[in-house]
């Protein structure tokens, strides 16, 4: 095992060890804190669809796996891991996303114990006709309940035009069509290529000591052979399939999402990157910019509105979501906004406003275990240094922030609006 | 955690909950009110527009590049119903001062700005500016208009309206669209000076140190205010049981249906009758152990979500859940006859004692979250029992079975909603 130690000025530390297996630990002990949130977590998420193992041939499998597998693996031949965690208290639950499967516990007591759960049903696998039956009707019905929301079906509608072949335009749940291929051939096959240790990650922060918990995991994490994942590119395309697309739903106010696709050359973005356009985005459109004031002024946002770097393995987009009554406004005003930071660049107080906020922002993630425990999972993923954001939000200049303007290509984008039925009209 | 807790004036108290696990000052005012239905629109526009805009801060744009320098100093506005009250919440959260790059000064600032903001409205002869009214007004409608956009929440609104058509609960926590109309610059101001007269106010401050003379500041800003007709907050009204339960169907577009059944169930603060029914409500629709989870969403497949919730001030009990159309009438007799189960008695051990140990987890972990503290010392100081979390989870502990028994019993159906897609039955012929 190699073990690192993290420090930082604002008086945290963390500990990143990695077993010879090529499991990564990250724990950050909270003394004064009651509880502690753990998870443990794959790098597998919906989009890892093409992939080969250890330089065998590369297969394709249906896009839902990894959150059919999230649901099934709570089972185990001894009995579902609910029910031993109801016997500690331990608050337990799980989700997938593009990019990730993670299961997690908190508690207020009795962590070793959860710690002990939460390992063995990670790695017991039991999957039968029966169960995978089961649960395809229970997913079913997650995915009908999500076919009525519409803030869910405004990104994937945009998502949807944006992407030509990246996988990320599919839910992650799937659709009741797609669920319906699964076997649990397919289950083990995925399981045993991505919940491999190289491909995963242990995360946790609050009241527990680093040396136990290091002692629980090596003597709890089963053998097996390394497997190395090649995961097969998407080919995408620098283009999308339209700029616009739009859904009736029982709404009374139209909803949007306005994203403009990055053209990228490589699969992740730096942290860096990331940082910067977070901070050219408040630049932008943040409560403390002009626009801002002009869009809330004229009637066109409210407190719904929000913005993001949407990005991930091969995609990478800016979304501006939110409620207006004009969502093709906002959309031209947002566009005429960034045309105009490309031409005169912005406001230096502002600049150094935006800063502070960042930080103010990193510094106060720290008051939630959950929040380190989550955080984690993006150094693992990323490989990156907890407090790297920190460091960097000291040191990036006027011009690492403006250069990031170059993400936004107006024939890249896609407006999606949501809008009320005909008669629902206001 | 330790609390300390100081006399502002007549019916208004300030809380120092030390804490030293935060890297951020929390401090709160929230102001509670009576549920009026004429006035309920008036009093939740208000700690929006304080927050937006104020007389030293008179545009929203310089508001947030203030709290931009803060370091992203957080200022938040809550319009909630807590029983029959209005709870109106305005916090600001601040990183402390030893975090600041450049020795800036944080907390103070903030707690000043905080205090200026609801003591020193931006308004004239005695009226809010128009512009600040009308949008904060277009604001609020979009939000209740945006209700209907989530089912889940739409639904549930819906069943309180019906259930409570003849009791002030009914009130929605923002008033309605029209109600929202009816505010005018006059009105409102109006509205802010009978808050500040008339509500019973508590000030929440969880943080490592006191902000030097917070408390004084706000008594002086107090004492000049009369306040001799100001509130208590009093014990709600309890749900009327009903000797038929109404049912209420509605249609929409929608893709999958949504059955909401709400409950008359006993009434308390948090004493043992308290902690029964919280366990009771847990055992029958809490985590994965229980009752509707275990049988009706994995036993019976018949949905994807069903729990139970309790407002215990009100001695309202509810369940929702999401279910397919031709699936809603046996969920609900499903749903029903788990709760009988729970009132025999017949739940195992192993429900019971889990469900004791999630709420205990639950509670002893109330302390690591700042809002969770705040939030927790400002429902229980205003009805004058500061029962700790830790205090709350020693009555939990000792609830016995015959207790939960004894609070299952209390509860009595009264209304069933179902929202269901257009083109459907709701199962009633399968029955």
């Amino acid at each position: 095992m190699q073990k690192q130690i993290f420090e930082s000025e604002i008086g945290e530390s963390y500990t990143l060890a990695t077993l010879d297996n090529g499991l990564k630990i990250y724990i950050c002990e909270k003394p004064s804190y009651t509880s502690a949130y753990a998870i443990f977590g794959t790098k597998y998420g919906s989009i890892d669809t093409r992939f080969s193992k250890n330089g065998g041939e590369a297969v394709s499998v249906p896009e839902c796996i990894a959150h059919f597998l999230e649901h099934k693996l709570f089972e185990s031949e001894d009995g579902d891991a609910f029910t031993k965690y109801a016997e500690t208290g331990a608050m337990a639950n799980a989700f997938t996303s593009f990019d990730r499967t993670c299961y997690l516990f908190s508690c207020s007591d009795r962590f070793y114990e959860n710690l002990n759960i939460l390992l063995d049903f990670v790695q017991s696998p039991y999957f039968t006709k029966e169960t995978v039956e089961k649960e395809q009707g229970i997913i079913g019905q997650e995915i009908r309940m999500y076919d009525d929301s519409p803030s869910f079906k405004v990104l994937f509608n945009m998502l949807s035009q944006m992407y030509i072949n990246h996988a990320v335009k599919i839910d992650i749940a799937g659709t009741v069509e797609s669920i319906a291929e699964i076997n649990s051939d397919l289950l083990y096959k995925c399981y045993e290529t991505f919940y491999n240790p190289a491909n995963m990650y242990i995360c946790i922060a609050g009241n527990v000591d680093t040396k136990e918990v290091l002692s629980i995991i090596e003597s709890s994490i089963k053998p097996c052979e390394r497997v190395e994942i090649d995961r097969v590119g998407f080919d995408e395309p620098d283009s999308v399939l339209s700029n616009y697309v739009e859904q009736s739903f029982p709404v009374l106010t139209p909803i949007f999402c306005y994203g403009y696709k990055q053209k990228i050359k490589t699969p992740y973005r730096r942290l860096k990157s990331k940082v910067c356009v977070e901070l050219l985005l408040e630049i932008i459109c943040g409560e403390a910019s002009p626009l801002y004031k002009r869009l809330v002024d004229e009637g066109l946002i409210n407190d719904e509105f929000e913005f993001e770097y949407f990005t991930g393995r091969d995609y990478a987009s800016v979304i501006f979501s939110g409620e207006s009554s004009d969502p093709k406004r906002v959309a031209e005003e947002i566009s005429k906004e960034i045309a105009k930071i490309r031409e005169n660049g912005f406001d230096k107080r502002l600049f150094s406003a935006v800063k502070c906020a960042l930080y103010g922002d990193a510094v106060r993630s720290f008051n939630s275990v959950e929040a380190i425990a989550l955080s984690f999972t993006e150094c693992a993923i990323s490989d990156y240094d907890l407090f790297e954001k920190i460091r960097l939000l000291k040191t990036v200049s006027y011009a690492d922030v403006l250069k990031r303007i170059d993400v936004f290509d107006d024939d890249l984008s896609v407006l999606s609006v949501i809008s009320p039925l005909n008669g629902d009209k206001k | 955690m330790l609390e300390n807790s100081v006399a502002l004036g007549n019916s208004a108290q300030g809380f120092f909950i030390e804490s030293q696990r935060f890297k951020t000052t929390y401090i709160s005012y929230n102001f509670y009110l009576p549920l009026e239905k004429e006035n309920a629109a008036q009093f939740a526009l208000l700690p929006f527009i304080l927050t937006t805009c104020g007389k030293e801060y008179p545009d929203f744009s310089k508001l947030n590049f203030k709290l931009n320098k803060l370091y992203s100093a957080s200022l938040s506005a809550s319009a909630e119903k807590v029983g029959d009250y209005q709870l109106l919440k305005m916090s600001i959260s601040v990183i402390d001062d030893k975090y600041a790059l450049d020795g800036e000064e944080l907390v103070l600032k903030a707690a000043e700005l905080l205090n200026s903001l609801v003591f020193l409205p931006r308004t004239e002869n005695n009226a809010f500016f128009s512009e600040d009214v009308e949008r904060e007004k277009r604001k609020a409608i979009e939000h209740i208009r945006g209700e209907i956009a989530e089912k889940r929440l739409y639904a549930r609104r819906r069943l309180i309206e019906e259930m409570y058509k003849d009791d002030i609960y009914g009130t929605p926590k923002c008033g309605t669209e029209a109600d929202v109309e009816r505010i005018t610059p006059e009105n409102l101001y109006k509205a802010w000076e009978y808050m500040l007269s008339t509500a019973s106010i508590v000030v929440n401050v969880v943080s490592g140190v006191l902000p030097n003379n917070i408390f004084g500041d706000i008594k002086s800003q107090l004492s000049g205010i009369d306040r001799s007709r100001a509130i208590s907050v009093l014990p709600s009204r309890p749900t009327r049981a009903l000797y038929a339960a109404k049912h209420i169907e509605e249609k929409m577009d929608v893709a999958q249906g949504k059955l909401v059944m709400g409950f008359s169930a006993g009434t308390s603060v948090d004493d043992e009758v308290g902690a029964a029914l919280t366990v009771m409500c847990d055992i029958f629709g809490g985590g994965p152990y229980s009752r509707l989870f275990a049988n009706v969403r994995e036993k019976m497949s018949l949905c994807y979500y069903c729990s139970a919730s309790i407002e215990k001030r009100k001695g309202l009990l509810m369940v929702d859940s999401g279910v397919e159309a031709q699936n809603a009438k046996k969920a609900e007799a499903e749903i029903l006859r788990q709760l009988e189960i729970v009132k025999s008695g017949n739940f195992t051990d192993f429900e019971f004692e889990s469900s004791k140990k999630s709420i205990v987890n639950s509670l002893r972990g109330y302390g690591d979250h700042q809002e969770a503290v705040d939030a927790w010392f400002t429902i229980k100081s205003a009805v004058n029992s500061p029962v700790s979390p830790e205090d709350f989870a020693k009555l939990i502990e000792k609830v016995d079975k015959n207790a939960v028994i004894e609070a299952a019993k209390t509860v009595k159906l009264h209304t069933v909603y179902m929202l269901m897609p257009e083109k459907s039955g709701n199962g009633e012929e399968e029955i």
